[in-house]
């Protein structure tokens, strides 16, 4: 089976509010595409409706090409952690793979392995209710890679998860993606997914507002900005203002240029003899980007 | 099918792997047990103490009923008696489907001996009866009719004939050993008809006798071998009438006029039926069994919506009816398992101390498995706790929610009981029969006319009772997946 | 913290559902009742001695149920949720949020037992006008009794309930827990025939004791008097609290 998720136009609404306002996008194999944006976006309703848990008002999910309730053996194609905290407290940890294990013929062996994957070995006999939020993530991954499916899906993995932790993930996920599957990882914190996404879907009020590789996201926000550090600032900002660019003083010796290129503006500089110790470009962090791109799309903001 | 299989594997999985789901389904053990045994210690009769109540002991060793008007002569050797029934009627205008009027042959007139009579009667017309539980279906003829019975031995034949002249067979008993000089004669009787006495609060129900009279001609004794007597004698062990020659209002019980006789009865002859169905009672514990079965039942579904693992489950399953056959079916079979470990604890507990209690032979004989009835109600009500258990899931399901879902199946049992005893009969008879709480039902163990008891759990056929229950629990599954599939997870 | 507990109680629209669901199932499971003596053939009070004023009441035994319900959802609702932790932090006196819980679930409890009471005595009066038989009035000094103590026992259950919700803390145990204390001792009192186990019974059931205040009738023949029969469950409702408070003191949040 293809390794892909494709949604169309899906449309859905609860009540008078709409969720999810035809969205569409891909997820591919061989990398981590992240699906981000505000608290309240339709990040969630969205996995569920591709995992044919709610039922869209329009358009269509498909996983391999197919419907998700078509698939004969759904964990061995696509496997997902929807809400780690959907764990029974009396039973234990080993206990609740053992039953997702039996639901598709698989032996007890291969839960072993899951458990030991994900490090949750020493605890695997304890009751779930007794886990801290970290455990049950990891409980929570152990389920979606149980069936070693091509597709995964996680819903805010790194909710809760301390910094060696997030570390873990982000590994895991590269090497998911690495093995060739399709790998779509939610988040509202574009900060988690900085290093580990390959494509981004920025999703703001149910709607789709950018569909690219981290690359051009970052080069569309980076806006060809110049970071300098000189200890002549007043004069600097004068050449550098007279030459066309807008200067801004981002510091107590440090000024942040735009509309002039980097050589343009250390032949400037080196002309009226103004020391300077740093010129570099200023990489937009996919923080801002994202911020830029949500603005407006914020449902829930502080009134900034 | 070896999808279903795994999805069984793995419900089975969710419901052991909980120890509390564990332990509140055994908990329907002691549950039943203790009910059961606080209603056996807290029942008795003294019925074995008045043997004049109970009545004789008939040639299966068991008790029976024979009260009737028998009007006889002997009869030596084979030989047959033939009799026409003219009228069969009621006095005051009350008769009985099962008043019966006709021809007997007995081996003597001590209560309880073997018989065997030919009879016609309102409701059920021709039969041939025989040792207190023989019943055989002649014509359905309740007008005037020829009834013969024809003795070989130790079998006796009857016949019946429109006209006397042409003849149809009935049927034939063996009675065992009978002497060479039988009873032979004609008689009346009639079961009481039911009273309904209601003190508020609570129903009551007895039996007002019945007093049948019967006209029969061209009565004839032909036998083998000579007659020691032509004389016509009267046996009465009628109940509730005054017996012997004058009756009632002045009126003989016998009399004999051209040719025409005329025989008056009541009281029956037949099994003898206990006031207490000492299995049923063993049994009752299971209305409080039911309570730890609805409690999983209901939290194997609820807990999966209340946790959110329910999408788990789906995403894992997404064919959602299956999923919920499967989890029925899981808790069916574990149910059921546990429900007979109860059924089984509280029947052989409870009797001997229903025994000491006065509930024992020759009133009450002992049940024993080997009894088809003690056997049906046994498994019975393992089946009725698996059936509200099923229940309990399709209610859950439905209602998504513990409380209401427990609340909910438990009122349709204890609460509603309580209620039924202080409704009229006629409304407690229809709630016993349309409402789950008809499969307790299934308890009984004795044939009883189901419109004229006041127990609730007497009030419907037992295998009818039950399948009332199924239909409920079908139903509820029926909309549970119904509603599973069209939801939102 | 008594205006928390009563915002609490009404917002959440389980609650409307289940009061009105009390008063309409103790005033129709009464208007049954009066009505089995128009049908038991009954023919005057001298044959067939009933107490009206009981019967027309005897549908809080199934309103109580309701009730109980309503009174357990309030603190096992809050453990369901978690939200028993915001509680405990807006007032960590646990004594005091028992209280206060106690307070607005009894209010509430005694609101519709009122209604329950009046309605189910109302519907006496209707159906039973011809019958023969006294009409229950409130003007009667034992049926006041009986009514006024009907709504008290209304609201005992109600505490009795929260306390038992207290102990178990999970809705569907403490269901189960209130579903077997409402009804073991009246069911088994319609099996056993053993007078002294049914004075037992009669005597020592919470419901089964609590009702007797119902009585208007052969008050000598009852095998407990009216008020120590509320007293009964009284003693078990204070059990529950005692034990229930010093649980939730002494308990994890």
């Amino acid at each position: 089976m293809q390794a892909t998720i494709e949604v169309r136009s899906l449309h859905k609404r609860y009540g008078s509010t709409v969720a999810v306002d035809d969205l569409s996008f891909t997820v591919s194999p061989g990398q981590v595409t992240g699906f981000v944006g505000p608290n309240g976006a339709g990040k969630s309703t969205t996995m569920r409706m591709i995992l044919g848990l709610d039922a869209p008002d329009r358009g269509t999910a498909l996983v391999g090409g197919r419907p998700y309730r078509a698939l004969r053996h759904p964990l061995h194609q696509v496997g997902a952690l929807l809400d780690a905290a959907a764990v029974h407290p009396g039973r234990r940890a080993r206990d609740h793979l053992l039953w997702l294990a039996h639901s598709h013929g698989m032996p007890a062996r291969r839960v072993d392995e899951v458990i030991e994957q994900v490090g949750l070995a020493p605890a695997a006999r304890r009751r779930a209710g007794g886990f801290s939020l970290g455990m049950r993530q990891r409980l929570g991954i152990a389920g979606a890679l149980l069936g070693d499916p091509p597709v995964l899906m996680f819903d805010e993995p790194v909710n809760g998860l301390d910094p060696e932790g997030i570390r873990w993930i982000r590994g895991l996920l590269r090497a998911l993606a690495a093995e060739g599957r399709a790998v779509l990882v939610s988040s509202h914190l574009m900060s988690e997914l900085e290093d580990t996404a390959d494509h981004l879907v920025v999703i703001g009020r149910g709607r789709v507002v950018a569909d690219t590789s981290v690359p051009e996201l970052l080069a569309a926000a980076s806006e060809d900005r110049v970071v300098l550090r000189t200890s002549k600032r007043s004069e600097a900002i004068t050449v550098l203002a007279n030459a066309g660019g807008t200067v801004a003083a981002t510091g107590p010796n440090t000024l942040t240029v735009s509309g002039l290129p980097a050589e343009r503006i250390v032949a400037l500089l080196s002309e009226h003899r103004l020391p300077f110790s740093e010129v570099s470009p200023h990489r937009a962090s996919l923080e801002e980007a994202y911020m830029e791109l949500t603005r407006d799309a914020i449902e829930f903001g502080a009134g900034s | 099918m070896s999808g279903f299989w795994w999805l069984l594997r793995a419900e089975w999985t969710k419901l052991r792997s909980v120890r509390r789901w564990t332990l509140g389904l055994l908990a329907a053990v002691p549950l039943t047990l203790a009910l059961s045994l606080l209603t056996g210690g807290g029942s008795g009769t003294d019925l074995n103490d008045h043997p004049e109540e109970l009545g004789p002991i008939g040639p299966a060793g068991v008790p029976v009923t024979d009260n009737r008007n028998f009007v006889h002569q002997p009869m030596a050797g084979d030989g047959r008696i033939t009799a026409r029934v003219l009228t069969l009627t009621g006095e005051e205008g009350f008769s009985h489907e099962w008043a019966k009027t006709g021809i007997m042959l007995r081996e003597s007139t001590e209560p309880g001996s073997r018989y065997a009579a030919m009879m016609v009667t309102p409701g059920h017309g021709v039969r041939l009866q025989a040792d207190y539980t023989t019943d055989l279906a002649g014509s359905d003829s309740t007008g005037p009719r020829w009834l013969r019975l024809t003795r070989t031995g130790d079998t006796v034949t009857g016949y019946e004939s429109a006209d006397g002249v042409s003849w149809n067979r009935v049927g034939a008993v063996d009675l065992g050993d009978l002497p060479p000089t039988v009873e032979v004669g004609l008689f009346a009787a009639s079961p009481g008809r039911l009273a309904v006495e209601t003190s508020v609060g609570s129903s009551s129900t007895g039996s007002i006798p019945v007093r049948i009279i019967g006209t029969l001609d061209n009565v004839r004794v032909d036998s083998t071998q000579p007659q020691p007597t032509a004389q016509w004698q009267e046996d009465d062990t009628s109940k509730g009438f005054v017996q012997g020659p004058v009756g009632e209002n002045g009126a003989a019980n016998f009399t004999e006029a051209d040719g025409v006789f005329t025989v008056a009865g009541s009281g029956d002859i037949g099994p003898y039926v206990p006031d207490d169905d000492v299995t049923q009672l063993s049994l009752i514990g299971v209305n409080l069994g039911l309570v730890a079965m609805v409690a999983i039942g209901v939290l194997f579904i609820t807990s999966e919506y209340r946790r959110g693992m329910i999408r788990t489950t789906f995403a894992a399953s997404p064919r959602r009816g299956r999923v919920l056959v499967a989890k029925a079916t899981v808790l069916g079979v574990a149910t059921f398992v546990v429900g007979l470990v109860a059924s089984l604890l509280a029947f052989f507990v409870t009797q001997p101390i229903l025994r000491s209690n006065g509930f024992g032979p020759p009133a009450y004989p002992v049940p024993s498995l080997a009894d088809g009835p003690v056997l049906r109600a046994v498994v019975g009500a393992a089946l009725f706790l698996t059936l509200v258990a099923v229940l309990s899931l399709g209610v859950g399901a439905i209602l998504r929610r513990s409380g209401g879902a427990i609340t909910a199946v438990v009122a349709a049992f204890i609460p509603l009981l309580i209620l039924v005893g202080g409704l009229p009969l006629t409304a407690a008879q229809w709630v016993m029969r349309t409402t789950p709480a008809a499969g307790l039902s299934v308890l009984q163990t004795i044939d009883v006319d189901h419109d004229a008891t006041a127990e609730p759990w007497s009030m419907a056929p037992p295998l009818a009772g039950l399948g009332v229950l199924a239909a409920y629990t079908a139903a509820a599954l029926a909309v549970a997946v119904w509603l599973v599939r069209r939801r939102d997870a | 913290m008594i205006r928390a507990e009563w915002t609490k109680l009404r917002t959440v629209p389980s609650t409307a559902w289940l009061l009105v669901g009390a008063v309409a199932a103790t005033v129709a499971a009464s208007a049954i009742y009066a009505d089995s003596i128009n049908v038991s053939g009954c023919l005057s009070p001298a044959e067939c001695p009933a107490d009206t004023t009981k019967l027309s009441l005897g549908g809080v035994q199934f309103g109580q149920a309701v009730v109980a319900v309503l009174a357990l959802l309030a603190v096992t609702n809050e453990y369901g949720t978690r939200m028993i932790r915001t509680t405990l932090l807006a007032n960590p006196r646990r004594i005091t949020v028992l209280l206060a819980k106690a307070s607005v679930v009894t209010a509430a409890a005694l609101i519709a037992g009122a209604l329950g009471v009046v309605g189910s005595l109302l519907a006496g009066r209707f159906i039973l006008d011809g019958s023969g038989y006294p009409l229950p009035s409130l003007a009667d000094g034992p049926t006041l009794r009986a009514a006024a103590g009907s709504v008290l026992y209304l609201g005992l259950i109600a505490l009795l309930s929260l306390g038992t919700g207290t102990i178990i803390r999970d809705t569907a145990g403490a269901v189960t827990a209130m579903m077997l204390l409402l009804y073991v001792a009246p069911f088994a009192l319609a099996l056993v025939s053993d007078p002294q186990l049914r004075e037992r019974l009669h005597r020592f059931g919470p419901t089964t004791a609590g009702q007797a205040i119902q009585a208007t009738t052969d008050l000598g023949q009852l095998p407990i008097a009216p008020w120590a029969g509320l007293g009964v469950l009284a003693g078990y409702t204070a059990a529950a609290l005692l034990i229930g408070a010093v649980l939730f003191t002494v308990r994890d949040a």
